[in-house]
């Protein structure tokens, strides 16, 4: 879903192929073509995400090497017992440098690899927000795990100790989960278990994301209850609530002239999810391409096209220097949604590398202004 | 009748410029000796900083190169860390990063090239803000980074050979890295060293790290950056630049006052065609800068040329005493060039400034008034002689409280040298003037003798600049010879006493044991001297503050007893040996000087695990040549107290008939054949090591002696440049005695004289400076800057060089203007009556 | 054009100060030669001295076209002196660095007045064309003195102070620099203050003056 925070992926991505050094230095209309964080560059060479792919599990919940990029997206909204909003994010980016045989790790040397690992964690306070990122390169020792890595089954992905996976002795696919990271003023220990079952986006899991048909493999687990300990400053909250988990990998994301995306996640009020994006200049003749699922209570998952949803940019705020629409209004007409979507507050800027927005929202009726949920908002290339 | 000639319109003040410069025209000999003196003290000077300059480029770039400024992890036993060791720890959390640090001899280098240092990094995980950690933004960069072929970034000094080289990746040059440093990713380093995985991590200071036995932190703080070990050193360059600095700048002095006073007719005149005096102040200011500006331009490219020659010699040196990587190709930011024509500017402005002075009050209407300058001389000669004595007063006064308390301080010392120095230089004039009084009262009868005594009090005003130059020099080639001499001598009786055994082997560490076990069997070998090595840190009372302490572990074996040196009366030394078996310890002379530390006072050490241990301190020893302090122990004792790996082995062969060299083959032959020939060409011949030593030593005293040397040359000239310039004053002055009678070949025989005698006089002044220079070098420069503590020798031998080099400069110095004199046709000297 | 006033100048010595002039009355009119003539140590030179600016009286006021010296500070008097004024000493004073034509022209330049005409004129009447480019020690005591006076001439002044300029000359020398002087006054307009003790000397000029004790008496060549 929205994760393409992945973007930052595309950090990684940006690593790729042409990388930003030379999109910094190349023409502007070069610029559109690449598209944010070199995310829209040519493919060829990876394996590309088509509609008809069939997921398998548990193998798909692993890495999918012979694509560009793929990441595990962790959010979850969390309330101390006072009722304060807390958030947190936990993701694990992979990256290929190069197509799958272009270059294989020299025999000799356990450091090679045309893989590459990222990791950004971060937490949001009722009023603040820290970020910290981590980078491993993918290498096997002889003996053990590497630094980076993810494991289908049991699940695990980890970036040096900060892990998502399932508990010591268990493996139950997704479902139970323990999750933890730790940065400068920060640090989180987290369990995770699913009410409800795992939901698949687009066309049997391809999910498109321009109107010129390109995509990516799209899964994800709305459902979970989420319950720990969060410390900030070194003060401990006994925190609980719902989190989120995308899986996604794909080898071209973005199609030529795309800026940046703005991607909600919402749990509302009666268990119902909306997963919904909106692409900017992806659509026809430039416009934007929007895309969604609306996700029943019992897992019943619609897709939504752009007729379906209506994604309105309310009110601007500056944000890290830039105008960042932080209030939204979210429709579904065919289930009667009408809500406004806006920031629990605006400083929840990702200062990392590749820089982003991604943060807690909560959800209001438009007509009346009663709560209607919480949520994930990301929103990239501003 | 000439042709139409063109008005020029220059403006008073290019036409008065224009006027003075045609002086020079007329005298380029003196233009020569203005310049020459500016070039050689510009020279002198700023080839010390050029060196100074790039010794600090290569420290500033060696430690941005993270190493001095991060922690490192290693194994104790010194093996390289596997790859999985490194990825278990990240996985629990710790931020080490891998490095892999080797050294790579080029292919297609020379025989006898130095290896070059190359580096294995992983920027992903390498901490801090070195420009070589994350290259973040820069996507592509680090694609070919970690991609095959990858990347290798280079110093400017190899890039070129690195470049020529198959066997490495593509070279981007890196001007930021130190010298003969390669650096690339971990992978290929680990490949082209032949490693099994990195030899150690490196984690930042403040990151909390939790290590398993087998490994051990090394604090960067123990790592004592290059730059503040070698300060001392430069300072002491810095010292010798400035002398010479001095030296060349009497030169000046001595040319200009000359260009002046041959002028003066000429300013007057000048002042009586209506050139306002402030014009004439103007013109001459602008012809200084004129001078200053060539001199300097040729005094800075002479400086770089010598430090070009001499930069091998000095990076040699601080390889040996600090073990500092100087890049040997000069590395020169902006304001060393600024600041070298600033310095040179200056030194003529302070030689000029007194001149322009001069010529601001000159009187028009004076035309003989150089008899009232002259009588004014006295008064000068009398100042001098107290501003010097006061000087001397202060010298002695620092002298003998630096005695007194013992206390080194660096300052102080050099204040102490410089106050010596200017002191006994302003008072030779005096010296010179009571010297020749004295002997013009003992030899009263003789005429020549009368006359040539008080001939030389009238040339005192011109001679007095040159001498001083000679008199510095003396002292200074004195004192550093004497230093450098007891240096030597006390230099080779340490390795005498510390290279006891005639091999040293150093084994890899799963060896050591059984070969340890093995020789001891053997029957060429009397005893086996084990040693190793392990780091602590010293933690004050309050354990307030830690130091990092070297611990050297040895076997006291009877031999080494009879020739470890120890600061303790003979009666004393059997039992602190006991002590030292007792638990207690020995410090050495850099420990207990830095620290105050006696004998009887106890050491807190904590150790690689964080374990603390309180020793006792039972003796002191000198530790020549060694920058750090360390603390001696049994090596039994160190090997189970502070986890020391195993180190080396030296072997005493046991007196036996036949050559030792064939006892020694016969040994190591069978050590190859029972452990490998690896293990056997790691042996190393105590002669070869000793001869390996004296070498390095001559080198690392190769520059001072330089700069000694030319100190000395630059005072020849100075002299020379004098003769040649009262060449013309003097023969009029002789004139008169040649037509009395007194043959040419007497007239050169009494100025040779004259001017050795005035050496000599100078040189005996300069004997006790010179003694007075090594003893503060010896006893307190040396302390305060390196640590340790030489006895003072004095060489007769050297006494009677400085007198001879004295009289050998004069005479050289004398011998063109005596030539020239020699060969005059008596014409020349009849023209002096005609022109008066 | 030059006018002295009561003027006064002592010296000091260990037994008080020594008047070498005291109360000075002259007047020099444009064009008008004046020999002034005394015995050694007279005070000659020292009034030469105080008409050229190189000095300043203890007492009295010496006026050069109406302008009060003592009104002027170094660097005007210095501006009057290369201007207006033309020295000629005994020693003669020239530049020993540079060449002939160089010191000819040297107050010219000086005073910015350098005229090509008037110098290849002067070349020629002092006798010292095609010795352009000699030094002064390759000329001979009288052409080194024609040098000086063409060198004071050269930038055309009002008012020539010549201190003895034939004392180092020979006889007939000095009679041929006499009178090479006196021609070239005469055309250029130019007055003239000569100090001599020769009455040979003096015999030509316009007005004769005698120094005695510090005192100006009128005298007879």
């Amino acid at each position: 879903m929205k994760h393409l925070k992945t973007l930052l992926a595309g950090v990684l991505v940006a690593l790729l192929a042409v990388g930003l050094w030379r999109g910094w230095h190349s023409t502007p209309e070069q610029d559109t073509a690449r598209g944010y964080a070199g995310l829209g560059s040519a493919a060829e060479g990876y394996a590309e995400a088509r509609p008809g792919d069939r997921l398998v599990f548990p193998a798909d919940h692993g890495a999918h090497p012979d694509y560009r990029i793929e990441w595990w997206y962790l959010t979850a909204n969390l309330e101390d017992a006072a009722g304060r909003p807390f958030g947190i994010q936990w993701t694990l980016f992979r990256q290929a440098l190069a197509p799958p045989g272009a270059t294989e790790a020299a025999p000799d040397s356990p450091w090679t690899s045309r893989q590459l690992w990222m990791a950004h964690a971060a937490v949001s306070t009722p009023d603040g927000h820290r970020a910290a990122e981590r980078f491993a390169r993918d290498m096997t020792p002889a003996e053990g795990p590497g630094p980076a890595g993810v494991r289908a089954a049991p699940f695990a992905a980890w970036l040096d100790d900060w892990r998502l996976a399932a508990p010591d002795g268990t493996d139950s696919g997704l479902d139970a989960l323990t999750v933890r990271a730790a940065g400068d003023g920060f640090a989180y220990r987290l369990t995770l278990a699913a009410h409800g079952p795992r939901v698949i986006h687009g066309d049997h899991g391809f999910s498109r994301k321009s109107a010129d048909g390109q995509g990516s493999i799209y899964y994800s687990q709305p459902f979970y209850r989420i319950a720990g300990t969060l410390t900030v400053d070194g003060e401990e909250h006994a925190v609980s609530g719902r989190a989120w988990l995308d899986r996604e990998w794909s080898s071209q994301l973005l199609g030529p002239g795309q800026s940046g995306w703005d991607w909600f996640s919402l749990h509302l009020a009666g268990g119902a999810k909306l997963m919904a994006f909106r692409l900017r200049g992806a659509g026809r003749s430039g416009g934007d391409y929007l895309s969604g699922s609306w996700i029943a209570a019992d897992g019943t998952v619609t897709p939504l096209d752009g007729d379906a949803l209506r994604l309105t940019p309310l009110t601007r705020q500056t944000v890290a220097g830039r105008e960042l629409p932080t209030a939204w209004r979210v429709q579904v007409p065919a289930q009667a949604l009408d809500v406004r979507v806006a920031a629990v507050h605006p400083d929840q800027w990702m200062a990392t590398t590749f820089a982003y927005w991604e943060g807690m929202v909560r959800v209001t009726d438009t007509q009346d202004g009663t709560p209607r949920g919480v949520g994930y908002l990301e929103m990239t290339g501003y | 009748m000439s042709g139409r000639r063109p008005a020029r319109r220059a403006g008073v003040v290019g036409v008065t410029l224009a006027t003075l410069l045609s002086h020079y025209r007329r005298h380029p000999g003196q233009l020569a000796m203005l310049l020459l003196g500016l070039w050689v003290a510009g020279a002198l000077w700023s080839s010390v900083q050029a060196i100074n300059a790039t010794a600090r480029d290569s420290y500033a770039r060696a430690e941005a190169l993270f190493e001095t400024r991060l922690d490192r992890i290693e194994r104790r036993d010194g093996t390289p860390l596997s790859p999985a060791t490194y990825a278990a720890l990240r996985r629990d959390g710790m931020a080490v990063s891998p490095l892999v640090a080797g050294e790579l001899t080029l292919a297609g280098s020379a025989a006898g090239e130095a290896p070059l240092r190359l580096l294995g990094i992983d920027p992903l995980t390498l901490p801090g803000t070195s420009p070589l950690a994350r290259r973040t933004g820069d996507a592509a960069s680090l694609r070919d980074w970690l991609l095959p072929p990858h990347r290798l970034r280079a110093a400017p000094d190899v890039a070129d050979a690195a470049r020529r080289d198959p066997r490495l990746p593509p070279v981007e040059v890196d001007p930021g890295l130190p010298p003969a440093t390669l650096v690339t990713d971990i992978g290929v380093a680990q490949r082209l060293l032949g490693l099994a995985g990195p030899t150690r991590l490196v984690i930042a200071p403040e990151a909390p790290a939790e290590l398993p036995d087998a490994l051990m932190r090394i604090p960067a703080r123990q790592l004592a950056s290059p730059g503040q070990l070698a300060d001392s050193f430069h300072l002491n360059l810095t010292a010798m630049g400035l002398l010479a600095l001095v030296v060349g700048l009497f030169i000046v002095h001595a040319a200009l006052g000359l260009a002046l006073e041959q002028r003066l007719g000429l300013l007057r005149t000048l002042r009586a065609l209506g050139v306002p005096g402030r014009t004439l102040v103007v013109a001459l200011g602008l012809e200084l800068l004129t001078l200053g500006l060539v001199g300097a331009g040729l005094g800075i490219l002479g400086g770089v040329l010598l430090a070009r020659l001499l930069l091998p010699d000095v990076a040699a040196s601080l390889a040996s005493l600090y073990d500092s990587h100087v890049g040997t190709r000069l590395a020169l930011p902006w304001h060393f060039w600024l600041g070298g024509v600033a310095i040179i500017l200056g030194g003529l402005a302070s030689a000029g400034a007194g001149l322009l002075w001069r010529v601001a009050r000159l009187d028009v209407l004076a035309l003989g008034h150089a008899q009232a300058w002259r009588a004014r001389l006295g008064g000068l000669l009398r100042r001098q002689a107290w501003a010097g004595g006061a000087l001397i007063m202060l010298a002695a006064g620092l002298g003998g409280w630096l005695w007194l308390t013992g206390d080194r301080q660096l300052v102080a010392g050099f204040v102490m040298v410089t106050a010596a120095l200017l002191g006994v230089t302003l008072w030779l004039p005096a010296w010179l003037a009571g010297s020749w009084r004295l002997a013009a009262r003992l030899g009263r009868r003789r005429a020549l003798w009368a006359w040539a005594l008080a001939d030389l009090q009238l040339q005192l005003p011109r001679l007095q600049l040159p001498m001083m130059a000679l008199l510095l020099a003396l002292a200074t080639n004195l004192g550093v010879s004497s230093m450098v001499g007891g240096f030597r001598l006390t230099f080779l009786d340490w390795l005498d006493q510390r290279l006891l055994a005639d091999l040293y082997l150093h084994p890899e560490a799963e060896r050591h044991d059984a070969l340890q076990a093995w020789l001891a069997d053997q029957p060429e070998v009397a005893t086996l001297l084990p040693a190793r090595h392990a780091e602590a840190t010293l933690l004050d009372a309050a354990a307030q503050s830690a130091a990092p302490v070297a611990l050297f572990g040895i076997r006291p074996a009877a031999v080494l007893r009879a020739h470890w040196p120890l600061r303790l009366p003979a009666a004393e030394r059997d039992a602190a040996w006991q002590a030292l078996a007792a638990g207690e310890v020995f410090v050495n002379e850099q420990l207990a000087n830095r620290y105050r530390r006696r004998p009887g006072d106890t050491l807190t050490l904590r150790g690689a695990d964080g374990r603390r241990h309180r020793l006792s301190i039972a003796a002191i020893y000198p530790d020549y040549g060694n920058p750090r302090p360390e603390v001696v122990m049994p090596v039994a004792r160190l090997t189970r107290v502070f986890a020391a790996p195993p180190g080396s082995l030296g072997v005493v062969l046991r007196d036996a008939p036949g050559s030792r060299r064939q006892r020694l083959d016969a040994l190591v032959t069978r050590l190859a054949a029972r452990f490998g020939p690896a293990t056997a060409e790691s042996a190393i011949d105590q002669q070869a090591l000793k001869a390996d030593a004296t070498r390095v030593f001559e080198r690392t005293f190769a520059i001072t002696r330089a700069l000694d040397a030319l100190t000395l040359g630059v005072a020849a000239l100075a002299l020379l440049t004098t003769l040649l310039a009262q060449a013309g004053t003097r023969r009029a002055q002789l004139a008169p005695l040649w037509a009395l009678g007194v043959s040419r070949r007497r007239l050169v025989g009494v100025q040779c004289l004259q001017l050795t005698g005035t050496a000599l006089g100078t040189a005996l002044l300069a004997l006790p400076l010179g003694l007075a220079l090594a003893w503060a070098l010896v006893a307190v420069i040396n302390v305060a800057a390196f640590g340790w503590r030489l006895p003072l020798h004095l060489f007769p031998l050297q006494l009677l060089v400085t007198l001879g080099l004295a009289v050998l400069v004069a005479g050289l110095a004398a011998l063109l203007p005596a030539w020239r004199l020699w060969r005059m046709p008596p014409r020349q000297l009849l023209q002096e009556f005609a022109a008066t | 054009m030059l006018q002295l006033t009561d003027v006064a100048k002592s010296y000091p010595t260990p037994q008080g100060p020594l008047f070498v002039l005291d109360g000075i009355d002259l007047h020099l009119a444009p064009g008008e030669s004046l020999a002034l003539m005394g015995e050694s140590g007279s005070g000659k030179s020292t009034l030469l001295h105080l008409a050229a600016g190189l000095d300043v009286p203890d007492r009295g006021e010496i006026h050069f076209h109406e302008r009060a010296l003592s009104a002027l500070d170094e660097p005007a008097r210095a501006d009057l002196r290369r201007r207006h004024l033309g020295l000629v000493f005994q020693q003669f004073h020239l530049v020993p660095s540079l060449a002939v034509i160089d010191n000819l022209t040297l107050q010219a330049r000086l005073a910015d007045r350098e005229d090509p005409d008037w110098t290849d004129h002067l070349l020629e009447r002092l006798g010292l064309t095609g010795l352009e480019q000699r030094y002064p020690e390759q000329l001979s005591g009288g052409q080194q003195q024609r040098l000086a006076i063409g060198r004071a001439l050269a930038p055309r002044p009002d008012l020539l102070l010549a201190d003895e300029p034939t004392g180092n000359l020979d006889e007939a020398a000095a009679d041929r620099v006499l009178a090479l002087l006196h021609e070239l006054i005469h055309e250029s307009r130019c007055a003239l203050l000569m100090v001599t003790h020769s009455a040979r000397v003096a015999a030509p000029l316009d007005r004769c003056l005698r120094l005695h004790y510090g005192r100006l008496e009128p005298g007879e060549p």
